[in-house]
């Protein structure tokens, strides 16, 4: 693949990167009140520790460029400001901790969604009109329209309250003594089956949708025409002419909803006080803490840049035609 | 310049023939088939009785007008058509055996290893994701069993065959120019030794001098190989050019069937007469072009009796009920019009040359443009927060 | 290539424009009944639209926590169908009170979304040139940001500047905050079709032949590009209003929605602070829930026919 087109590609996630943090910026002066009421908010906060931060961040000064500038900087040294709930503990600490959990749980459920989700879609759409059809776009139809943290609520009543199978809530049992990593490690999985299933089935009901249009448009085209001709089998045509061509829009749109996968993710951690992102953003929004909000956009924004970087980079290695 | 391919003998080659083929059968023999397409409730009468022979290493044009039903009767014959469409009665034999009724996996062993077909549009024909020479080895390793290695150079053997040097067989189809990209369709239909090729309007998306270079090719292998060719096109002159018989449709009939030099020199039916009048001649003095009026019927309610009399200048009592029967002359010209009826001697009825630019007499309304068509973007899913 | 014949219409076109409206409405109609789909999805929108208007009607006034009808947390019984909340409340009054607060703000958010992108939509891809680019750019950037975490950082700032009374025109702040938050956020998908659609709608001759005769810019946009567009714009929309519903709902489960006037999603995010998955209070969540997903799925087999029916291009296809 042409450096051309990572080096385009690599630009335009720069780029947008910096769109967010300017934004990030632009929301930060917004906030209501002033930035002196926003440290003023924080209890901690002494006389020095307060003109120190105000000349970090400019407060005196124009606001633009100097302020900006200032801001820009000290994002760019790690420093995302001080929360308020947490009594001044720096946001990327705060933030720090919580973001292994999310990514466990975000990460596997999207490389299961993808892996069922596509084969799912790809054979639904080959096959239109079967039973198997039917039945799976339905269901497919109905998870699409569930938010994904009802699908939680849903399982876990069926599953943990009623049946007991697995534990209610949070990520590991809170107090227990574990005899080896592996029984911990068991019971880290046994945490995690719930949220997991909550969020894959919801992402594989999106992909399979996806892929299947894709495979039914793509089934339409000339090229598949010749493949009949030429006596191939269907499962030939479908794996070496469909599948290829038909995931090269699907793959540009899971880049695109990753964008939008993000809110249902972090609210299914609500559902069963998973220790991640989602969590923290409800404890955040519930005081108030725009910092720590602000920190979470941030990250969150950079880490969907990235993966959208990433689909590119795949979608290079698929399509043939853009690396000219 | 060429690895031979199959055995360059005139007539027959020597081949392995299906199983149940008989070798003493014609190569190909079609009889009244008939296909309709299921459209929104109504059918469309796309095929209808249409006949014809194929001999070995001949080369029949199939003209006539867009919506005619030539690419429909060509699909026809290995049942590569549409899930809406049937053909509802006929038999297509090849080496005697009829195809109409094999399943899709009877049927398979005449895809491609028989009948290969050079599909219009290269670009949108060839998979835009794969190399060239994988597209042309596939059928080599799926359908002959042959390894990928001995595949490959088979396949970069036909590519020089065409015309492309062995390298540019390892680019993408959007990386060729239209008249290599047909080259390689060419280059394709050839990968697994087949009796017939079919070309579906093979040179009419390119422009003219490529098409000669294409055209030639065709008649060089054609005469290498032995093989048989079925070229559907609209273009008369590549048909007087390239092919030894000509089969001239309308509206899903057969109108004219004959010896190419036959056919042209001597066009009895009015159609053909008017089809041919229609067609700048370079050698032929000066004059104005004929064009042919009206426009072919609405398939779905194709006129009674013979489907041209809405248009025909020359149109009788008879042509509005009955079905004109065929009638063979002796110069091998076969023809379906009442104006020369069986037992005629075939004397041409000419289309006086003022009636065939005329407005045709009691023609049903000129069909007028349907209402430009609703939008063509889609609906992507809106997203929203979940 | 096709492999189907043509088909010429034998009929005469009708003279007149509001016939030949009325002609195109009539085979609309026609080809959408003939969407079990599309009208499964019309049928469950009006039934929910019906509620959303009156629901007075049906359950009497919305129950607030000094009004509330029943002992707390009851499972369903003949008295409570659908059991009561931790606050004593009948869940089956606070759903249907709740379809209209959910719909409400899903139609205002979606004529926010749709009129922001539609403008910007049209205007990039009719205007062309640094102002399509400038346009798309921002568009794209939107496209990928988690608008989700955004519209949470966004409510506040827009409460400001909404001010702090408790109603405007009727409806509670909270939720026109609500509205412009996902208007703001939500339009990027819209954008993109649009102009895609005016792109290609502007490559027909006959928008040529209009600016060769001299029209206006805004002429031409109005009369020959927004008809062309309106379907697709009629068919996204449907879809957005889904899509607003989903984003609705999620952001009052994780806690901003109004607890006065409570959308289903508040209804969620209250059985989820109050415990009731572990707890098993099964029917406090579950009506709310089934609601969303048929209304939600409603609009989108609806939108998927309407995309059917405006977009040939899928119909009879191999």
């Amino acid at each position: 693949m042409t450096s051309r087109y990572l080096g385009r590609r690599l630009l335009q996630a720069v780029i947008t990167i910096a769109g967010i943090v300017l934004l990030n910026f632009v929301l930060f002066r917004m906030m209501p009140g002033s930035p002196e009421r926003v440290l003023m908010r924080n209890p901690n906060m002494t006389q020095a520790a307060m003109a120190a931060q105000r000349a970090r961040w400019g407060l005196d000064e124009p606001l633009f460029p100097n302020q900006l500038v200032a801001y820009v900087s000290s994002t760019l040294q790690g420093d995302l400001g001080a929360s308020f709930k947490y009594r001044g503990q720096p946001v990327t600490e705060v933030i720090g901790g919580r973001v292994g959990p999310t990514l466990v749980l975000f990460g596997l459920g999207e490389l299961i969604a993808i892996f069922v989700g596509l084969i799912l879609g790809a054979y639904s759409g080959w096959r239109r009109g079967g039973p198997v059809d039917y039945v799976g776009n339905g269901v497919s139809l109905i998870l699409y329209s569930m938010p994904y943290f009802l699908l939680g609520m849903i399982l876990l009543v069926i599953f943990a309250t009623s049946l007991g199978w697995f534990p209610t809530t949070g990520m590991q049992t809170l107090g227990a003594n574990f005899a080896s990593p592996l029984e911990q490690a068991l019971d880290f999985l046994r945490h995690l089956i719930l949220p997991l299933a909550a969020v894959s089935l919801g992402l594989i009901g999106q992909y399979s949708i996806l892929m299947r249009s894709s495979v039914i448009e793509t089934r339409a085209e000339d090229y598949i025409q010749t493949a009949r001709a030429k006596g191939l089998r269907g499962s030939r045509i479908l794996r070496a002419h469909a599948v290829p061509n038909a995931l090269l829009p699907t793959v540009s749109l899971i880049g695109i909803n990753l964008g939008f996968i993000v809110a249902g993710a972090i609210t299914v951690e609500v559902v069963f006080n998973w220790p991640g992102l989602g969590t923290l953003t409800q404890e955040a929004l519930a005081a108030r803490d725009y910092p720590v909000l602000q920190g979470v956009f941030l990250i969150l924004a950079i880490c969907v840049v990235l993966a959208n970087f990433l689909a590119d980079i795949v979608y290079g290695f698929l399509d043939p035609r853009v690396r000219t | 310049m060429s690895a031979p391919i199959g055995d360059p003998v005139a007539g027959r080659r020597e081949r392995t023939l299906p199983k149940g083929a008989d070798p003493d059968a014609p190569l190909l023999v079609v009889d009244g088939l008939t296909t309709h397409f299921d459209l929104d409730g109504a059918t469309v009468h796309a095929v209808d009785d249409v006949s014809f022979t194929l001999r070995d290493g001949e080369a029949l044009g199939l003209a006539g007008e867009s919506g005619c039903g030539k690419t429909t009767t060509a699909l026809s014959l290995v049942k590569l058509l549409p899930p809406n469409a049937r053909i509802v009665s006929g038999s297509v034999r090849m080496f005697g055996v009829d195809l109409v009724p094999r399943s899709e996996d009877g049927l398979r062993r005449y895809r491609w290893r028989e009948i290969s077909i050079v599909f219009q549009g290269a670009m949108n024909a060839l998979n835009p994701v794969r190399r060239v020479r994988d597209q042309i080895a596939e059928p080599i390793v799926q359908r002959l069993q042959l390894s990928e290695d001995e595949a490959r150079s088979r396949a970069e053997a036909l590519l020089e065959r065409v015309g492309i040097p062995k390298a540019r067989g390892s680019a993408y189809p959007h990386e060729l120019s239209g008249g290599m990209r047909q080259r390689a369709m060419i280059a394709m239909a050839l990968a697994c030794d087949p009796a017939i090729v079919i070309g579906d309007e093979p040179t009419t998306a390119l422009d003219v001098m490529v098409q000669a270079q294409v055209l030639e090719l065709l008649e060089d292998l054609r005469a290498e190989l032995g093989l048989s060719l079925i070229l559907i096109t609209h273009d008369l002159s590549v048909i007087a050019e390239t092919c030894d018989r000509v089969l001239i449709m309308y509206a899903g009939r057969v109108a004219e069937e004959g010896p190419v030099r036959r056919v042209f020199a001597l066009p009895r039916h009015p159609y053909t007469q008017m089809l041919l009048r229609a067609f700048p001649n370079i050698h032929a003095e000066r004059r104005t072009l004929g064009v042919v009026r009206g426009s072919p019927p609405d398939l779905r309610t194709p006129p009674p009796g013979c489907r041209f009399h809405p248009r025909c200048p020359l149109a009788i009592e008879p042509c509005r009920e009955t079905v004109p029967p065929e009638t063979t002359f002796a110069d091998a010209v076969r023809v379906a019009c009442h104006l020369y009826p069986p037992g005629s001697d075939g004397t041409q009825v000419a289309v006086p040359i003022e009636q065939i630019s005329a407005e045709p007499a009691g023609v049903a309304e000129p069909a007028r443009a349907a209402e430009p068509a609703g939008p063509a973007g889609s609906p992507a899913a809106a997203g929203g927060g979940r | 290539m096709t492999a189907g014949p043509v088909v010429s219409t034998p009929r005469p076109a009708p003279s007149s424009r509001t016939a030949r409206q009325v002609a195109r409405g009539r085979s609309f109609a026609h080809r959408f009944v003939r969407r079990p789909e599309g009208l499964l999805g019309l049928v469950i929108i009006v039934f929910f639209a019906v509620l959303a208007i009156a629901p007075e009607v049906f359950v009497g006034p919305l129950e607030t926590a000094t009004t509330a009808s029943g002992d707390r947390l009851e499972p369903p019984s003949l008295a409570h169908p659908l059991g009561t909340d931790n606050l004593g409340r009948d869940v089956l009054n606070l759903t249907v009170h709740g379809a209209r607060i959910s719909m409400m703000i899903g139609l205002l958010a979606t004529l926010v979304t749709v009129l922001v992108g539609v403008l910007l939509g049209i205007v990039a891809g009719f205007v062309g040139g640094r102002t399509d680019t400038i346009l798309m750019r921002i568009t794209d950037f939107f496209l990928v940001l988690p608008t989700f975490v955004l519209a949470i950082i966004l409510a506040p700032i827009v409460l400001e500047l909404v001010g702090g009374g408790s109603e405007i025109l009727g409806i509670r702040t909270t939720l026109i905050v609500i509205v412009v938050v996902i208007g703001l956020t939500s339009w990027a998908t819209t954008a993109r079709i649009i102009r895609s659609q005016t792109l290609s709608v502007k490559e027909r001759a006959f928008v040529d032949r209009a600016r060769v005769i001299g029209a206006g810019g805004w002429h031409t946009m109005r009369v020959h590009i927004l008809p062309n567009v309106t379907g697709l714009i009629v068919a996204n929309a449907v879809l957005v209003f889904a899509g607003a519903i989903l984003t609705e709902t999620t952001l009052a489960f994780i806690g901003l929605g109004d607890p006065f006037a409570p959308s289903w999603g508040q209804l969620l995010g209250a059985a989820q602070e109050a415990g009731a998955p572990g707890l098993g209070v099964w029917w406090w969540y579950v009506p709310p829930g089934a609601c969303i997903v048929l209304v939600v799925l409603a609009f989108t087999l609806m939108g998927g026919a309407l995309d059917d029916i405006l977009n040939p291009k899928a119909r009879g296809r191999r």
